[in-house]
């Protein structure tokens, strides 16, 4: 009465159940929640596919022709063997050792069983779907591929990413720019001659893109062991023993492996630009082309401003936010920053400025009258 | 039968009238942008997805395995292939072409006020300065729940939070804006004349997430001048030996730790300034100032009207909509009332005596562990039904 498929599906609900009532009573708060939400969730998608495979009779499988339950016994003995329970035992062993050891292995190994009951599940169902070894290699192979086929592309691509982010992260960003650029033409050019070439043997395509995504990941494990550059994307002065640089005047030090060019511009409450005639001003976002010396800001918030040296001189942004109650002047700064540069100053202020006996603002040390007031309401 | 039910179900809620979050009724030229384009795209993406479901329906009753031979196997029809690619890139390229257009639009941020949007669990605080629809703000106002804006008016919300990521949305007014802690983004506001618009915060941040809500409130350019002018009107203190000057006392010492009432001072005549930053998870808690001008308290959630009055505010005319609501809770009471007519006094004496009772929060003892102490809302703080009638008291004049 039940067909191959519906019998696979009504066993997966029945599992899924069972999972959910034993999951349901022993795992509490919102973890536990969301699982059981989750194996419901399954419960319900695998009695709908096994109603869809009773419907459909297999969609292609003709068990209604006279003589098919003799040719297709369920009794008929595997094919062959089976690396499947072999990966089960390393999934299981590997939880074992998982569990007393680092959680990476642990949830690693989960993946790894689940993999292997997967496919051992599906290779012990197809290969007694019917008489026929080659119609039943093909529907594992219809049920699985679709898979298999796009989560090993994801882990292939992936270590291929992940290997050549190592690359460009150890190389200084002068070299990394070049790198890109030439592995970028490489491809290209590759990709175009091979389309476009009717007599390369697939072998061939194949040798050639196996050694270079193994040539890339070595680079990428070397890359790794090496350890990636020192990175300094907003240099930011803020440790209370160096207030004093921040609040003094002249150029001071320039943070030459910071790159002064900052990319976060529609997402900051105002861009301030410290302008040749050593005035100070705030273009604030949602202000189109207003100049202000003035800037109000929410407390407690977590926002930040662009400064951009347009004067002749490296100069820093000092940002002072305010002396409250039984705590010394909150003060950070930028690192001196290039002409024609930028950098980024995040801040947050915690109380209003009625309550810091300090003016809150910015200024550029050094510079007479380079100020903007703020404001916390 | 039960499918039937609950496809007519599905089917009828769709002619809800009292629906003041349905996106399909703009009340203002942005909105409408989304409108012209989710509509037609709508209709379209209706009509195809009725053809597929129709198509594959058929194709399964149709061709159901009764034993029949199995058709001819064929791959590869070319003709068939270039129709099914050609047809829906023609429809994307029809759909993106008005898509683009309308993200341009939005993307506008031409505006006569600026206001910054701040959100935090599991509220919206709102906060003014400058100019705002010709009105000018001499200085900063902060408030929470409403956002009230001059009608016809171009404004621009900047908009980030303090804690988690929480999203603004007002379906009648505009589309969606996440609020990112760290990041400030922009949402063009307009309607097209004086009502309430309802909102939800539509991004998940937390245990009571359902019930951070908010409102856009527009009035006219008189009313809202008036708005202004009585957000900005220096504190008044309760008259000695009143009730609410024993309540000015009570809040100083159970709330004004982490709320404001601008203008309010301590016995020995300093400011009184809230520090919710040594109390709060976000840092903040509402500004109390004018509370009894809003409408709804805790995110908005509760409100602070009763039903009748509710119902009389939500369904005024643009007219009268500006003269109701700048009463408040005194909405309907007369010029000499000494109590209101239309405030919910049940709704804020419940809060008061239990907030996590109405309003799921972190807040007791055993919650803040993790957190140093701080609270993810308002705690319980135990208070008396004295000391209850006395914050009443106290807070029904901050008008």
């Amino acid at each position: 009465m039940f067909t191959t498929g519906s019998k696979m599906f009504l066993g997966a609900t029945t599992l899924s159940v069972v999972a959910a009532v034993v999951f349901a009573a022993s795992q509490g708060g919102a973890v536990g929640l969301m699982s059981t939400v989750g194996l419901v969730t399954a419960v319900i998608i695998f009695a709908f596919l096994a109603g869809i495979n009773f419907f459909t009779r297999d969609g292609n499988t003709p068990s209604m022709q006279q003589g098919v339950e003799q040719t297709s016994s369920a009794a008929q003995a595997p094919v062959g063997r089976s690396m499947w329970p072999l990966g089960a035992a390393v999934g299981i062993g590997g939880l074992i050792v998982g569990a007393v050891s680092k959680p990476v292995v642990f949830k690693v190994s989960v993946v790894v069983l689940l993999a292997a009951i997967v496919e051992w599940m599906v290779q012990g169902w197809s290969e007694r779907a019917s008489a026929d070894h080659r119609y039943n290699a093909n529907v594992r192979s219809r049920m699985l591929n679709a898979l298999e086929f796009p989560i090993l592309a994801t882990i292939g691509a992936g270590a291929v990413v992940y290997a050549f982010s190592r690359v460009l992260l150890t190389a200084n960003p002068d070299a990394g720019r070049w790198i890109f650029v030439v592995i970028g033409a490489l491809v290209v050019t590759g990709g175009f001659l091979l389309a476009g070439g009717r007599t390369t043997p697939k072998g061939t395509v194949a040798a050639i893109c196996t050694i270079s995504a193994v040539a890339l990941m070595g680079v990428g494990v070397a890359s790794a062991i090496s350890g990636q550059r020192t990175i300094h994307p907003h240099p930011v002065i803020d440790d209370p023993s160096q207030k004093a640089l921040c609040l003094e005047g002249g150029e001071g030090e320039v943070d030459e492996h910071a790159s002064q060019d900052v990319s976060l511009k529609s997402s900051v409450v105002a861009n301030i630009y410290l302008q040749e005639d050593g005035d100070l001003v705030a273009l604030i976002n949602g202000y189109s082309g207003i100049e202000y010396h003035e800037l109000t800001v929410p407390r407690s918030a977590r926002l930040g401003v662009i400064f951009h040296n347009d004067s002749g001189e490296a100069q820093r942004l000092t940002g002072r936010f305010g002396t409250f109650p039984d705590q010394p002047e909150a003060v950070s700064c930028t690192t001196a920053v290039h002409p024609g540069k930028s950098a980024y100053l995040g801040f947050e202020i915690p109380k209003t400025n009625a309550a810091s006996s300090t003016p809150l603002e910015f200024i550029v040390p050094g510079v007479d009258g380079a100020t903007i007031q703020i404001v916390v309401p | 039968m039960a499918v039937a039910a609950f496809a007519a179900a599905v089917l009828f809620a769709g002619c809800a009238q009292d629906a003041p979050q349905d996106t399909f009724q703009p009340k203002g030229p942005n909105a409408r942008t989304i409108d012209d384009v989710q509509r037609p795209l709508f209709y379209v993406a209706g009509i195809v997805g009725l053809i597929v479901f129709a198509v594959i329906g058929y194709s399964i009753i149709r061709f159901k395995d009764r034993g029949q031979d199995m058709p001819e196997q064929t791959h590869g029809k070319t003709w068939l292939e270039v129709t099914l690619t050609v047809i829906p890139a023609v429809i994307l390229a029809g759909v993106a072409i008005p898509t683009v257009a309308a993200v341009f639009d939005l993307d506008d941020k031409s505006n006569e006020c600026v206001i910054n949007v701040t959100g935090q669990q599991w509220w919206w605080e709102y906060d003014y300065s400058g100019t705002c629809g010709g009105v000018e703000i001499t200085q900063p106002i902060v408030t929470s729940g409403e956002l009230v804006i001059p009608a016809d008016t171009p404004v621009l919300l900047r908009i980030t939070s303090r804690d988690v990521i929480h999203s603004y949305w007002i379906p009648a007014l505009n589309g969606k804006r996440d609020a990112v802690p760290g990041r400030l983004q922009t949402l063009r506001m307009e309607a097209d004349e004086p009502g309430i618009y309802t909102g939800q915060c539509t991004e998940f941040c937390g245990l009571s997430h359902a019930r951070m809500r908010q409102a856009a409130v527009a009035l006219s350019t008189a009313d809202f001048q008036t708005w202004v002018t009585n957000q900005l009107a220096a504190y008044v203190a309760p008259e000695a030996g009143t009730l609410a000057a024993t309540g000015e006392g009570t809040f100083v010492n159970q709330c004004s730790r982490c709320h404001q009432v601008n203008g309010l001072v301590a016995a020995d005549g300093t400011p009184v300034l809230a520090e919710p930053d040594l109390y709060v998870v976000a840092g903040a808690a509402p500004n109390l100032t004018n509370l009894m001008t809003r409408t709804a308290i805790a995110g908005w959630t509760f409100d602070l009207l009763t039903d009748a009055c509710r119902e009389q505010l939500w369904n005024a005319s643009p007219e009268e909509f500006g003269s109701l609501y700048l009463q408040g809770v005194w909405m309907n009471s007369g010029p000499d009332a000494t109590k209101p007519v239309c405030f919910a006094e049940a709704t804020l004496r419940d809060w008061l005596r239990d907030p996590a009772a109405m309003k799921p929060n972190y807040a007791s003892p055993d919650q803040v562990a993790s957190t140093g102490g701080l609270t993810r809302g308002m705690p319980n703080l135990n208070l008396t039904e004295d000391q209850i009638d006395q914050l009443i008291a106290f807070l029904l004049e901050r008008k």
